[in-house]
């Protein structure tokens, strides 16, 4: 297998703009009030005014181990050999939900055409391969968002201070500070 | 459809536990499991194969804006998709394809379902909302019929414009058509970054209002302190450079101090975030100019050679102490010593002043002319990193030329003679800055009224009523105080013909409402970005002929000076002369342009670089300022008349405090306990507009009012309850949304919402009483003005209850 590729969410840049969110549905046909496929989530600590606010955006977390695939009855979950970025064929879905339950992050989503979910933009024709990002990173104003080989990804999150988002048994290729 | 801060559970707690804030959502994780609307459309992803790429600048931050450069993706003549111009320089510099969230959702722009397609003409009683199709001919005909009759009349000045924020056509082709009709009134918005500019010019000097001295950091990488006043960068400017260059010496080590009523996404990564009330950030300026003085925090040097009037300024400081500062802004005493030593301290120092406390409140002049003086005495003013002293970047490759607005046009009465004013300042319905400091220094593109100002006067007929407005691009039940009176005057005034792209709420008032087209439907503007690499220059290419009947912003104006008369004046109704004529000399061919669909970049070959500014180069610094020197005593307005002939201006700081406030009317707090204002910018709508685009819509469904969650538990108000919000001036309906980051007796909102999203079946909402549009919340006399600049009020008292849902 290549290396593996997933998303670095520096929360010290992030503005909670909503940039990548809005990339996300313009290129890939989200409908308006359907689905999101990326999230910029916000947690608040503290009370007034002694109060703090984080915001990380999030979707698929392109897990070395992907547990929605383990679970899927129709082989429809891939993950690809070059770069690990897991897919969905639709046409073999039968939106059965397993994925969901199975998945750590609760990120499959469904529509009429099946389960939904981050492909880091393979879909819509972006040649991660050639080195091009996801729309959700090439739009970042703050460059809060990086995409690339996870080795890589986590040495620039090592030069900040590292916050662990997530973790567990399904490996998920997603780091953060 | 998916409501607004609805997470699904698991990566509700899997980002929250892992931030390590789990003991801040303890009992809120329930498993809210967010069901999604059934969509007929298959939501597969598209293919951006075999598209033909356009170039537009960005519509986003209003029409006429050419701040980002876009790439527009066109499959089968319809636009799909967009991204920012790699090759511009937009944001960060060349290779950037970023943009805002609005960016990204530009295409509902152009295919709205609400678009007017065709010029339509009143049939019912104002504000009815019956209306006939008309046509163009007719309309325009009708305009000029109107327009000359009343010059007859009334003369030319009974004609007047509104402005929203800049608006390049009303400001080159707008102005012009003034010029040429004659009219001075030019109904400028008074909440605006010119209040600021006139602030600092009268304080800190400069060669004329654009170019009054500076106090924000003119070189980040050296500065060592960034305060930010009311400055909200990351709603207003996203993709302007601002916070990503922040961002960048942020991690330099480069400190920040955030002053703002909420916790903004910069304030949560600031040093000091100072919740201070709303409207009250002249007594904090105050406070900290006399805290830096009295705690001898200021440069001797500078302030013995550069200063005017400073021991009066001392001496007339000495009573707003720290502790008076803290009745009227809610910011403990402490915390504001601390911020004024930090201020006095750290060095270089700069301060972004933004429009939040510059235009947004009625103590605009002050707060900023504090700000300035601080940024002054503590010797900042000039230096690398400090207030100014940007790098100078080498002169643009390619030199267009603007449109010459035609300033000697505009007549020069006997009034204006006497008084020694410039042209049609006599004339003016409602003076912005006081008629004595309209001049060419300091009002270089020509006099202006205040908005709410030139609307009043139909009302009051004082010193006598505006009898035609036209409006475009600019809804004024929004854009200004108090829409109840609004309304009243529309009602009242003789002729208003309104030109958007969709149905504002003020059309229903209009005589006549014409069809814009969007800036993706012509090739009418074009815009320029220079950097040291080089020079870039685009054109808008238009992505598809214009929707129904409609027509460009800058065709309206080449098309009604052919009905009056004034075709000679205004390229004889060809848009493409004019632009050839910007292009004169630029040694850039329209058609090439036209034919650029990634717009032409010009590389810099000769090796200049940016250079270093002149520093502290003081003399020639405050040359225009009384005496050579900051005015810490102010000559220059101090002790003449104000805006409105009624007073005169201190020449020393004075604090008024917002119309009704906790400290400053304690007899109105009784009955309305809580402080209230709104966001002046927000990255999700461009002032009131844009809340009917889908994707910016769904991520904020309905009006808001952030508060406390203790405020909300006081009420018996929880997080997504409709809540009535009454002030002593009217009353709305919002919806409530708790954080921490913002003070128990303050709420903020968002104004606007007065369109509708038929996507997602979510309704506009009524500027009155019931409505929620905020702005009916406000004071709007004009006697608590401020007097240099007009800026009103936007904060007053209010109580809350729980309610029904607005529909």
């Amino acid at each position: 297998m290549g290396k593996q590729y997933g998303f670095y969410a520096d929360t010290s840049r992030c503005i909670k703009c909503w940039a990548c969110e809005v990339a996300c549905k313009q290129w890939n046909g989200i409908e308006p009030g359907t689905i999101a496929r990326r999230k910029v989530h916000e947690v608040d600590s503290g009370k007034f005014p002694d109060t703090h606010r984080t915001f990380v955006s999030m979707s698929c977390m392109h897990c070395e181990k992907p547990a929605c695939k383990e679970v899927c009855p129709t082989g429809a979950i891939s993950k690809r050999e070059e770069d690990g970025i897991v897919t969905v064929d639709k046409d073999k879905c039968i939106g059965c939900h397993y994925c969901f339950f199975a998945c750590p992050f609760g990120v499959p989503e469904y529509t009429d055409a099946g389960m939904d979910k981050c492909d880091a933009c393979l879909g819509n024709g972006v040649k991660i391969d050639e080195g091009e990002m996801p729309h959700c990173v090439a739009t970042c104003p703050t460059k809060a968002l990086h995409f690339g080989p996870m080795d890589e990804l986590r040495k620039m999150q090592s030069e900040k201070v590292a916050k662990e988002v997530v973790s567990g048994s399904s490996k998920p290729s997603f780091v953060a500070s | 459809m998916n409501k607004e801060g609805s997470l699904t559970r698991r990566a509700f707690i899997a980002g929250t536990a892992a931030l390590g804030a789990a003991a801040a959502v303890a009992g809120t994780a329930s498993q809210t499991l967010v069901a999604y609307a059934a969509d007929d459309k298959k939501t597969g992803a598209t293919s951006s194969n075999a598209t033909e790429i356009k170039h537009e600048w960005c519509q986003m931050c209003g029409p006429a804006r050419t701040h980002c450069s876009t790439l527009c993706h066109i499959k089968d003549g319809r636009w799909t998709h967009v991204e920012g111009n790699p090759k511009a320089g937009n944001n960060y510099g060349r290779g950037s394809k970023t943009l805002c969230a609005k960016g990204n959702a530009a295409m509902s722009v152009l295919y709205a379902p609400d678009r007017i397609l065709y010029p339509m003409k009143r049939t019912g009683a104002k504000g009815e909302g019956k209306f006939e199709r008309t046509t163009w001919d007719e309309a325009l005909d009708s305009i000029a019929k109107k327009l000359k009759e009343q010059k007859d009349q009334y003369g030319a000045k009974s004609y007047g414009v509104l402005s929203p924020q800049f608006y390049a056509v009303l400001g080159t082709m707008g102005r012009r058509f003034l010029n040429v009709h004659g009219s001075p009134n030019y109904l400028h918005s008074a909440i605006c970054n010119s209040q600021r500019m006139f602030s600092r010019l009268v304080t800190l000097g400069g060669p004329n209002h654009m170019g009054a001295n500076g106090t924000d950091p003119g070189q980040l990488a050296k500065t060592k302190l960034a305060v930010n006043w009311g400055y909200n960068s990351e709603n207003s400017a996203i993709n302007q450079g601002n916070p990503t260059a922040r961002l960048d010496a942020m991690e330099k080590g480069m400190k920040t101090i955030d002053i703002r009523p909420m916790q903004d996404a910069m304030a949560s990564k600031a040093d000091m975030w100072v919740p201070v009330r709303p409207g009250t950030d002249c007594a904090l300026a105050m406070a900290a100019l006399n805290i830096i003085i009295q705690d001898d925090l200021y440069d001797h040097d500078f302030v013995a050679n550069w200063c005017h009037g400073f021991d009066q300024l001392a001496e007339h400081m000495k009573p707003y102490t720290a502790e008076w500062a803290s009745e009227h802004t809610g910011v403990p005493a402490s915390q504001i010593t601390e911020m004024a030593h930090m201020m006095g301290t750290i060095k270089p120092m700069g301060i972004y002043i933004g429009n939040g406390i510059g235009d947004q409140q009625n103590d605009g002049h002050w707060t900023v002319a504090c700000a300035s003086l601080i940024e002054a005495i503590t010797g900042n003013l000039g230096i690398a990193g400090g207030g100014s002293a940007s790098m100078v970047p080498p002169k643009p490759l390619i030199k267009t030329n603007s449109i010459d607005i035609l300033t000697d046009r505009l007549p020069k009465t006997e009034e204006d003679e006497k008084n020694g004013y410039m042209a049609g300042v006599s004339d003016l319905v409602g003076p912005e800055t006081p008629r004595w400091f309209q001049t060419m220094k300091t009002q270089e593109s020509g006099p202006t009224t205040a908005y709410f100002k030139g609307i009043n006067s139909i009302l009051t007929g004082e010193p006598y009523p505006l009898r035609c407005i036209f409006g475009q691009s600019s809804n004024p039940l929004s854009a200004t105080r108090q829409p109840k009176k609004v309304e009243e005057a529309l009602k009242k005034l003789d002729f208003y013909v309104v030109m958007d792209t969709q149905w504002n709420s003020s059309c229903d008032y209009a005589d006549y409402v014409l069809p814009a087209a969007t800036n993706y439907e012509t090739s009418h503007q074009f815009g320029t970005k220079n950097s040291p690499a080089g020079t870039f220059i685009a054109i808008n290419q238009g992505i598809q002929e214009p929707m129904g009947e409609s027509r460009s912003d800058w065709q309206y104006y080449l098309d009604l000076a052919q009905k009056m008369g004034y075709g000679d004046d205004f390229w004889n109704g060809d848009m493409d002369a004019c632009l050839r004529e910007q292009l004169d000399g630029s040694g850039i061919d329209l058609d090439e342009l036209r034919a650029a669909n990634d717009g032409i970049f010009v590389e810099r070959t000769d090796g200049a670089k940016a250079t270093e500014p002149a520093y502290q180069d003081y003399a020639k610094m405050f040359e225009a300022l009384p005496h050579g020197k900051v005015q810490c005593y102010n000559e220059w307005i101090g002790n003449k008349p104000n805006c409105d002939d009624t007073g005169t201006i201190s020449p020393l700081p004075v604090y008024n405090g917002p119309a009704e406030s906790v400290a400053g009317t304690p007899e109105i707090a009784k009955d309305y306990p809580l402080v209230f204002s709104d966001v002046h910018a927000y990255r999700l709508c461009n002032h009131s507009y844009y809340v009917d685009v889908p994707y910016l819509r769904e991520l904020q469904p309905y009006p808001w009012v952030k508060m406390n969650p203790a405020t909300a538990e006081k009420y018996g108000i929880k997080d997504g309850d409709w809540v009535k919000v009454e002030s002593p001036h009217g009353w709305v309906k919002l919806v409530a949304r708790t954080m921490e980051g913002i003070a128990p007796d303050v709420l903020m909102s968002r104004r606007g919402w007065w369109q509708k999203c038929d996507e997602l079946d979510l309704p506009g909402y009524g500027h009155g009483d019931g409505g929620s549009e905020v702005n009916v919340l406000y004071d709007s006399d004009p006697a608590h003005f401020d007097p240099f600049n007009s800026a009103m009020s936007k904060q007053t008292l209010v109580k809350i209850s729980k309610t029904e849902e607005a529909k």
